[in-house]
């Protein structure tokens, strides 16, 4: 009972923060992206930090939810709510098709050959203009508000379906990480031959984890689509501003822990909004330089992650409470 | 008639790809990093080359070695200072430590040159020597001539200095070589530096015929990538045949596709070779 408190608190904060931020303004735009973003590298945990393989192709999936909800909407009228879940399935497929080849590849080579895989989505859409619409991109057609038909005027229900969101998809980390398919993913991470010797089919199990990272991630994607209102192929599967990013944001948090994601999320996002706000017109390339920089000095000073840094804190504090 | 000019293209281009990812290969089979921020040098060439080109007045193929001084010089502070630090890590941080270089790099180029594409003229760039039916363009000439003698060095760099033999022998077993009193470490640096000098050098001999701009690198991301994984991420002597190999699949992919498509083949290739032999097709890992 007693761990419920703390993220109670912590959920019961973020619900309030969009209450405090001004409806129209730039600030509550920043924290939706910010939970959006701590849903995806969420999801990209899953595989990347319990099953330890570091996709960098993730952005195929998100395009490819973004893509379907958008396409549905534009030719048949479906609810977005509908088409989230179209864009979910095709997104666990193309996961389940990216992942047979690639799945006995390890550590670079899963990377490279994921990132091939991101790339190789992003052409195709770029180049299926008869259904994406090519490189011009898409426009979310304006509906009349209501909740069913997912139009709102505002962006504050937009921030609580995004935390609504995060809470979701960190619960079932949290799930299957305390769960029988988290003991088998950390089994295989720590040797993969002895898991297999012990009886656990490594293979279906990565093929799970692969799959439902890949559908959370592509339901992500019509959230995404749904704030965003346009977007192009060379967005939504971007492999910088997309794959590498959410995973960037797992990393930087701390790779493999429920707390990593968000932390890193709420650390990178804003940061580098401000830093947009406060350069672009100036010097562009100075937030993205800045980006990367932090992002080496975290990777050398912390390579567990901010998650650390926590950790720390919350030692040294027990210590001074021992002591008084 | 046109297959086999699209196959004469191919093996030109080629020959260049194969000097600008010799150093992937290189930096992997000594110290077994895999460097994402590899083609962000060969960007760093093209500019060293175009602005020696434009304020020395240098042709752009003779700045080359300018090129390669500045990115060695570059590469042996990365490794030295950043690379260093997470030889023993998990790959998590290898790969995101250079992925965080990457992003270094382009966009301090972007911050420092605008993000204006740059070009040069030289007196050869649109000539071309017919053999026959066939015709061999000057620049691509010059640029595989080039990467040529800068491949023929290395290796003979490798194969009879005290140095090659060491950087051979920290390959193979860098505890054996650290008690043979080899200093790994240098050799690290050495074979980081050496690497990216390579892709800088690369750089300089197609700017010719490719415009520089912040970005270029990611151009040749996937393709160098391609051209370790088809000769055996470790293998030098691979890199060239795989560099042959995707001069020639591009030039011929373009024969059969919208250009559009061009890449797409390179990248399916790419899949299939990681999917079915990782090791390489040339075979020797590491």
């Amino acid at each position: 009972m007693k761990r419920w408190i703390p993220i109670a608190v912590i959920v019961l904060a973020a619900a309030a923060v969009p209450l405090l931020l001004n409806p129209t303004g730039y600030w509550i735009r920043v924290f939706t992206f910010t939970l959006l973003f701590a849903a995806m590298a969420q999801a990209w945990n899953l595989i990347g930090g319990l099953a330890n393989q570091l996709s960098l192709g993730h952005a195929a999936f998100f395009g490819i939810g973004a893509y379907t909800s958008t396409i549905l909407l534009l030719k048949f009228g479906i609810s977005p709510w509908l088409g989230m879940f179209a864009g979910g399935a095709l997104g666990g497929v193309a996961a389940l098709i990216i992942a047979i080849p690639t799945m006995r590849l390890q550590g670079h080579y899963f990377a490279l050959a994921t990132l091939a895989f991101g790339e190789v989505a992003r052409v195709i859409a770029n180049v299926w203009t008869s259904l994406t619409g090519g490189p011009v991109g898409l426009s979310v057609p304006f509906v009349p508000p209501g909740f069913a038909a997912y139009s709102f005027k505002q962006l504050l229900p937009h921030a609580y379906i995004a935390l609504i969101a995060l809470i979701i998809v960190t619960a079932i980390f949290e799930v299957i990480r305390r769960g029988a398919m988290g003991y088998r993913l950390r089994a295989i991470r720590e040797n993969a031959a002895a898991a297999e010797v012990i009886g656990i089919d490594t293979t279906k199990v990565k093929l799970q984890t692969a799959v439902i990272s890949g559908v959370l991630i592509a339901m992500l994607g019509t959230l995404y689509a749904q704030v965003a209102v346009f977007f192009d192929p060379d967005t939504v599967f971007n492999a910088m501003s997309i794959s590498i990013r959410v995973a960037l944001i797992a990393i930087i948090g701390g790779v493999g822990t429920a707390i990593g994601p968000i932390l890193g999320a709420l650390f990178i996002v804003p940061v580098e909004e401000l830093m947009n706000d406060l350069f672009s017109a100036g010097a562009a390339g100075l937030s993205q330089l800045i980006f990367g920089v932090i992002l080496i000095v975290v990777i050398l000073w912390r390579p567990r992650g901010l998650v650390t840094v926590i950790e720390a804190l919350r030692t040294w504090l027990r210590g001074k409470g021992a002591q008084s | 008639m046109s297959f086999i000019q699209a196959i004469l293209d191919g093996l030109l281009i080629g020959g260049v790809y194969a000097v600008i990812s010799i150093g992937l290969t290189l930096a992997y089979g000594v110290m077994g990093i895999v460097n994402f921020a590899q083609a962000e040098f060969l960007m760093i060439g093209m500019f060293v080359s175009w602005f020696a080109w434009a304020y020395l007045g240098l042709d752009p193929v003779l700045a080359a070695p300018l090129s390669f001084a500045v990115a060695f010089a570059l590469g042996w502070l990365v490794q030295g200072h950043l690379i260093s630090h997470v030889l023993k890590a998990p790959s998590v941080a290898q790969i995101f430590l250079t992925v965080g270089l990457l992003i270094v790099l382009e966009n301090g180029a972007l911050l420092a040159f605008g993000s204006q594409f740059r070009s040069v003229t030289t007196s050869y760039q649109t000539m071309s020597l017919s053999l026959g039916s066939l015709f061999v363009s000057v620049p691509y000439l010059i640029a595989f001539a080039m990467s040529l003698a800068c491949g023929l060095a290395l290796w003979w760099f490798m194969r009879t200095s005290w140095f090659g033999r060491a950087m051979r022998a920290t390959a193979q077993n860098p505890m054996a070589a650290q008690l043979m009193g080899i200093d790994t470490a240098l050799m690290y640096k050495m074979a980081f530096a050496l690497g990216v000098g390579l892709t800088a050098f690369g750089g300089a001999v197609i700017l010719p015929y490719v415009t520089v701009f912040p970005g270029v690198g990611g151009q040749f991301v996937v393709l160098m990538f391609t051209v370790v994984v088809l000769g055996g991420l470790g293998s030098v002597a691979g890199a060239v045949v795989g560099g042959l190999a995707v001069g020639v699949i591009q030039a011929l992919s373009a024969l059969f596709f919208p250009i559009q498509l061009q890449n797409l083949i390179l990248f399916l290739v790419f899949i299939l070779v990681l999917a079915v032999r990782p090791q390489g097709l040339v075979g020797a890992s590491r």
